[in-house]
């Protein structure tokens, strides 16, 4: 554990080493990136501005939903956006071969070889958000309320890594399509941005046990708004956890069929 | 003369052949994709219903216009996804470009082909998911054929305009080490001015304005608006025009930048 740690710490200083060798680039990636959650931000705004009440949840309400779970996937991008990119640029080109020669879990160094600093954006505009939207809400905060806002945050990430992961291993078989699959994955999560109850019970049940984006933001959201969220705020990390697990299996699994690019 | 024209036809078709094969060749992507692209329209649709709930219009748009415009803007919305900066990119860094470059046929021309001929694909390729919006979710289809030649006239012009927009944009990947940024920003910038999140019709005027000094809505929402019968077919000579001047701006200023740009560029040799 301390091995792979001091090795965590070795590769983000050799990506930072990387990022600063081309400041001005660095800074262009991350300010363009900025635009993709302020899009969301846009979208919220336009469809809430034409429903003032969007059945019980008003217009800061929704923003404390649309910033937990953009935080999320901000540190989620940060950490673990390299595995988007398996099926791409390891499996067809045969550059796997070079993680599994190595002495180091292949599947840690596929998610450090490479840092989203991306994904600061969406983690800043995330935090902008949530803040904004507490601030206006005027919540009560409690030991538990705090405690609630961290694990969603951290639980939320981990959902969003491990769907990053599940549909990224699509990749040894349909090599470059996965990175589509994935793209659809993460595409869904825009509907978690929206308070659940909006949504026939059906679908209320696939974002919270299919893709389960609705622990990383309408539950901890309704339980910081004092509204009805049920034991379920507190079974995130569990769900994380699971998905996780099933995420790094099906890693297994599909390491298993890898037969390289051959010559 | 017209030999010459066969032969150009024939090398700019095996360049777009190219494209038919590299989807073909992972046609399980393709059943993976319709599935989740699927469960993605399940959920716009239901969200539509349920912002809808007890009122009438919205932005001027009732539910059912407003559905059949979301979920024929779901079916073209992977034309909007064209990755030509992350290619560039690529393309730079393992040199492959000065292959492209050495090519005796016109880069961009052959591109042209290549990104008609998959859009083409893609569009076929959305055949199923239609039947299911038409069965499962109500999608209603125009049946005047009138108005389907002019969704097809504008998409085409459309997909072009996006084409020349995306040369220019891509041309940023010469003078970045990391074009992934971009392309990420492009697509939510495209996914939301391009009208395939929210209709154009239910934003601000302001923010219509700036949806519309940009090209995305012309591959999308405009062609989209004609055929879910939000836009009359009496403003076509209007949208045609606008489409029209679009097309020439951009493919002339296309091939400038892309000129200037490309003298930036070192490959490095060895």
């Amino acid at each position: 554990m301390g091995r792979y740690l001091k090795l965590y710490l070795w590769f983000w200083t050799q990506r930072l080493k990387v990022l600063l060798e081309y400041p001005a680039s660095t800074l262009v990636g991350v300010a363009a990136q900025v635009l993709s959650p302020a899009m969301g931000v846009l979208t919220i705004w336009v469809v809430v501005r034409q429903v003032p009440d969007l059945r019980g949840w008003s217009y800061d309400e929704v923003l404390l939903i649309y910033g937990l779970l953009t935080f999320s996937l901000g540190l989620s991008f940060i950490f673990g956006q390299n595995i988007w990119f398996l099926g791409q640029n390891y499996i067809r080109t045969g550059g796997l071969d070079h993680l599994l020669v190595r002495p180091i879990n292949p599947l840690f160094q596929l998610v450090v070889e490479y840092y989203g600093y991306g994904g600061m954006d969406a983690a800043l505009v995330g935090a902008v958000v949530t803040v904004k939207a507490i601030l206006a809400l005027g919540i009560l905060w409690s030991p538990l309320k705090v405690l609630a806002l961290l694990l969603s945050i951290l639980s939320g990430s981990a959902i969003f890594m491990a769907f990053f992961l599940i549909p990224s291993v699509s990749g040894f078989w349909i090599m470059d399509s996965a990175i589509s699959v994935t793209s659809v994955f993460y595409l869904t999560h825009q509907f978690a941005k929206y308070p659940l109850n909006i949504y026939p019970r059906a679908v209320l049940m696939m974002l919270t046990w299919l893709l389960p984006y609705a622990f990383a933001s309408y539950y901890p959201a309704s339980y910081l708004l004092g509204k009805e969220a049920g034991g379920l705020v507190w079974a995130g990390p569990f769900v994380a956890a699971a998905l996780l697990f099933l995420g790094y299996r099906f890693w297994l699994f599909g390491l298993r069929h890898y037969t390289s690019t051959g010559s | 003369m017209i030999q010459a024209l066969r032969r150009t036809a024939t090398a700019y078709g095996v360049f777009a052949a190219l494209i038919l094969k590299r989807i073909m060749a992972y046609p399980l992507g393709f059943w993976v994709q319709f599935f989740t692209q699927f469960i993605v329209m399940a959920v716009t649709v239901y969200f539509w219903r349920g912002v809808y709930l007890g009122q009438e219009t919205l932005g001027s748009l009732n539910l059912r216009q407003t559905l059949t415009y979301i979920m024929l803007a779901q079916l073209v919305m992977p034309l909007l996804q064209v990755s030509l900066i992350v290619h560039f990119g690529s393309w730079l860094r393992d040199g492959q470009l000065a292959i492209e470059l050495l090519r005796p046929v016109d880069f961009q021309v052959q591109n042209f082909a290549q990104q008609q001929v998959g859009s083409w694909i893609l569009l076929l390729q959305q055949l199923p998911l239609l039947v299911v919006a038409w069965r499962l979710f109500g999608l209603e289809l125009p049946a005047d054929p009138k108005v389907w030649m002019a969704f097809t006239i504008s998409l085409l012009s459309g997909q072009a305009i996006l084409l020349f927009f995306d040369w220019i944009f891509a041309c940023l990947a010469f003078y970045t080490t990391d074009a992934f940024g971009f392309y990420l920003a492009r697509t939510a910038i495209a996914g939301f001015f391009g009208g395939v999140l929210v209709p154009l019709a239910m934003m601000p005027g302001w923010l219509q304005a700036v949806a519309y000094s940009i090209p995305f809505a012309q591959a999308i929402s405009v062609p989209v608006s004609l055929l879910s019968g939000i836009t009359p077919l009496s403003d076509l000579p209007r949208i045609w025009l606008v489409q029209g001047l679009w097309l020439i701006g951009l493919a002339g200023l296309s091939r400038l930048i892309f000129r200037f740009a490309l003298r930036t560029v070192t490959f490095q040799g060895g």
